[in-house]
């Protein structure tokens, strides 16, 4: 049985710690020990990164008593006072405030108890974000994943300057996502970038990637699935690194194509990485992608690009309505609880521990 | 947040207090060039008022400044001056966190009637002078004298009118002298100002002067007229779409992309020095006006300085007489040649005519001759309603909605109406 211990962001002015801690307990004498994957992300507008240590450690099973009461907790103090501080008051603050209407300066107040979340769930604008976030996220994960996996196995051999290879292929990861933007606006602005330039040389036409609706949330689809290409990549690496080669020789020898060797061996092995990464892509895709999202297109045009994150900085810092605001920011919580809930009730099926 | 504490600490060390028991925060939006012109100002002060160190911060766009003033004000650390866009007055006013000029003014302290006409009439609510005008702009044509010419037109005469614009524009992408007549950025505010220019308001209760406006009216055939011919442009690709933000229409007419350009009068200064640079000839002219309809003027645009409550009185005195000196008429000259924002003194005004200035530079005189011959009337004076980037971003995506042939313009205003007039609800619940 799995415990997930989900605590969630507060209000996104500060830079949010949100942590999940789920501890899967498998029978010991099953040829899986315990194993326990450990997240910690770091969500904000000024940077995407996510922080992220999987491991497959076991933990040995231990039987003595732990001779002291109090020390425990003395101990966990510190964390508790900063996650009390840092992640649980904002996120009380964040609800007491999505029940309110508030002015610029939240001197005027108005409680309206779930008037806000009513005033989201009947507003066409609000309901098209929705619809973006899941195509976008829905295409950054799929995308990235399914790219990054193809690299990482191209990657994945002793060859010259392989270690160039792999630095350059993470390099992306490293960009501040308004450096990105700015320089996939460098390309693609359709009256000043490169890529119309050459376009329009052999082609006579100028197409607008970033001012139609449709062409710019691809383009931002695109350039937020690069952003994290590396990440996937190093991390898929790793998973690669970690499936022993003899499991594949013996395949081999058995008369198993590359092909049947990459779907029955490989890829089932990779699981727990796979899985791993579903959930951080996810993440990354609704909340780490705003500040490509700002640079490139501010959410236009015509709301084409208006993600639940950017629609959510908007009515914070740009419609200075906070109660609104937190009202999204508790949606865009459970929204991503429950999905993260889903993956984690499926896991147990498809994810392979060794 | 680290680079604004790393730039306070660097900026306090720099001041070094050999006098100054009062400092004095003032926050502002003006970016490039114009950050070193104000520090320059606000050290003249400070050497000429002893006691009193006014240290002035760049902090980013207007809305950047009052997201920031906000957090401050949260946080109890609020600057004794900040700068705001001039539709965030009403805004202001509601918001409870400002101290209006007019109650910290003595009686006969500033002589209200040299101040320019369009200018008052705009920030005089009820009588009372809620915020210091300060750096006031009006919409302009600027045109590319050089690549006038290359088309076969008149130089001296940039077109003042919807249809000359569309004219002159085509003739200048079929002589190929650029690749596209004319641009400016997308932004509400000229939507905002075609209306001023018809006599059209944009928000019932005579544009909330009369009254707490409830609803927009900018879905009605003045709006309708305007969305009409800006999309038509666009599709007819006369004018280039550069999408949003404040830089773009610059950048594709400096470097010739379009013939024309629309924007604040306070490029003046930045374009005059571009052009130099590529040997250009620029000329600026009236905002164009739609052809059936008489000029009734502009809304004065810009911005104003705002004083916070909260601060000893000693401090709210000392930032007052920072806020009377920098519109002051020398104050006013020197920021109005330093950037192109017109002074909004009569007296400073008469400095100018009177050093020659508008003779050496007539690019300048442009947006005083649009503001001086505009008609006072409730539409000029410009809306008062409490949630214009609500307001902005609806008519915003309700033309770029027209573009993609998604609506039509008179479907885009009703829907961007709509939102905004469920909005303007919400807020005026407020103040029920």
């Amino acid at each position: 049985m799995s415990q997930p211990f989900i605590a969630t962001f507060g209000f996104p002015v500060l830079s949010d710690i949100s942590w999940v801690r789920s501890v899967h307990l498998h029978d010991a004498s099953g040829s899986s020990g315990k194993g326990h994957l450990f997240k910690v992300w770091l969500k904000g507008e000024i940077s995407g990164i996510s922080y992220a240590y999987p491991s497959g450690r076991s933990i040995m099973e231990s039987k003595s008593i732990y001779p002291h009461k109090v020390l425990p907790y003395l101990l966990l103090a510190p964390s508790f006072v900063i996650i009390g501080y840092f992640l649980f008051y904002p996120t009380f603050e964040t609800f007491r405030l999505s029940l309110f209407r508030l002015g610029p300066f939240g001197i005027r107040k108005l409680y309206v108890k779930f008037g806000n979340f009513i005033d989201l769930f009947t507003s066409a604008d609000y309901l098209q974000s929705f619809k973006i976030s899941f195509l976008f996220s829905f295409s950054v994960v799929v995308f990235g994943l399914g790219v990054s996996l193809a690299i990482a196995v191209l990657v994945n051999r002793k060859i010259r300057g392989i270690n160039f290879y792999r630095a350059a292929l993470i390099w992306p990861y490293a960009l501040s996502p308004a450096i990105a933007g700015a320089l996939w606006v460098f390309l693609f602005d359709s009256s000043a970038g490169y890529l119309n330039y050459f376009i329009s040389v052999l082609f006579d036409v100028k197409p607008k990637w970033l001012t139609s609706g449709s062409l710019a949330l691809v383009v931002v689809t695109a350039a937020a699935t690069w952003k994290n290409l590396g990440y996937n990549i190093i991390l898929f690496l790793a998973g690669l690194q970690n499936i022993p080669d003899d499991i594949k020789e013996a395949a081999r020898i058995d008369g198993a194509s590359p092909f049947q060797v990459f779907w029955k061996i490989t890829f089932p092995l990779l699981s727990p990485m796979t899985f791993f990464l579903l959930v951080m892509n996810l993440i990354y895709s609704y909340f780490g992608s705003f500040g490509l999202i700002h640079v490139m297109t501010e959410g236009g045009p015509a709301n084409s690009t208006n993600i639940l994150i950017y629609d959510l900085y908007r009515q914070a810092f740009i419609n200075h309505n906070a109660g609104l605001a937190a009202a999204e920011s508790m949606i865009l919580f459970a929204l991503v609880v429950i999905l993260t809930g889903l993956q984690f009730g499926t896991s147990g099926r498809g994810v392979h521990y060794q | 947040m680290i680079v604004f504490l790393t730039l306070s600490l660097f900026f306090s060390l720099i001041v070094t207090p050999v006098q100054a028991e009062i400092k004095i925060k003032f926050w502002h939006a003006m970016s490039g060039g114009r950050i070193d012109l104000l520090k320059g100002m606000a050290d003249d002060f400070n050497k000429t008022h002893s006691g009193i160190t006014v240290e002035s911060q760049y902090i980013g766009s207007y809305n950047e400044t009052l997201n920031k003033t906000i957090a401050a004000v949260k946080a109890g650390a609020p600057p004794h001056i900040f700068q705001l866009y001039e539709v965030g007055t009403r805004g202001m006013i509601d918001g409870g966190m400002i101290m209006p000029i007019g109650n910290i003014a003595k009686p006969g302290e500033v002589d209200w009637s040299d101040y320019v006409d369009a200018v008052m009439s705009y920030y005089k609510i009820n009588g009372k002078v809620y915020s210091m005008p300060f750096n006031s702009s009006t919409p302009i044509l600027f045109y590319n004298k050089t690549l006038f010419k290359k088309a076969g037109l008149d130089v001296n005469k940039p077109p003042d009118t919807w249809n000359l614009v569309r004219e002159m524009g085509k003739k200048i992408m079929d002589s190929g002298a650029a690749e596209a007549g004319i641009t400016w950025n997308m932004h509400s505010w000229y939507f905002e100002q075609w209306h001023a220019v018809q006599n059209a308001l944009l928000a019932d209760k005579g544009n909330g002067r009369e009254g707490r406006a409830g609803k927009v009216i900018f879905d009605e055939s003045a709006g309708v007229n305007i969305v009409k011919w800006w999309t038509g442009l666009e599709k007819d690709k006369i004018y280039l779409n550069v999408g949003r933000g404040w830089s773009n229409h610059r950048k594709a007419f400096i470097s010739g992309q379009a013939a024309m350009m629309i924007s604040s009068t306070s490029d003046v200064t930045q374009m005059t020095k571009a052009f130099n640079e590529k040997g250009w000839g620029l000329g600026t002219g009236f905002f164009p006006r739609p052809d059936a309809v008489p000029r009734q003027g502009v809304v004065i645009g810009g911005g104003t300085l705002w004083l916070t409550k909260d601060h000893p009185k000693a401090e709210l005195q000392a930032a007052w007489e920072f806020l009377k000196w920098i519109s002051m008429p020398e104050q006013q000259v020197t920021w109005h040649k330093g950037t192109g924002y017109f002074p909004i003194r009569k007296s400073a005004m008469k400095l100018l005519e009177k050093e020659g200035w508008f003779n050496k530079y007539p690019n300048y005189k442009v947006a005083f001759d649009q503001l001086l011959e505009t008609k006072t009337s409730l539409a000029t004076q410009g809306a008062l309603i409490g949630i214009f980037p609500q307001l902005r971003a609806a008519v915003q995506s309700g033309i770029e909605k027209v573009y993609e042939g998604k609506a039509t313009p008179e479907q885009a205003l009703k829907e961007a109406a709509a939102k905004t007039n469920k909005e303007l609800a919400n807020y005026n619940s407020l103040f029920k």
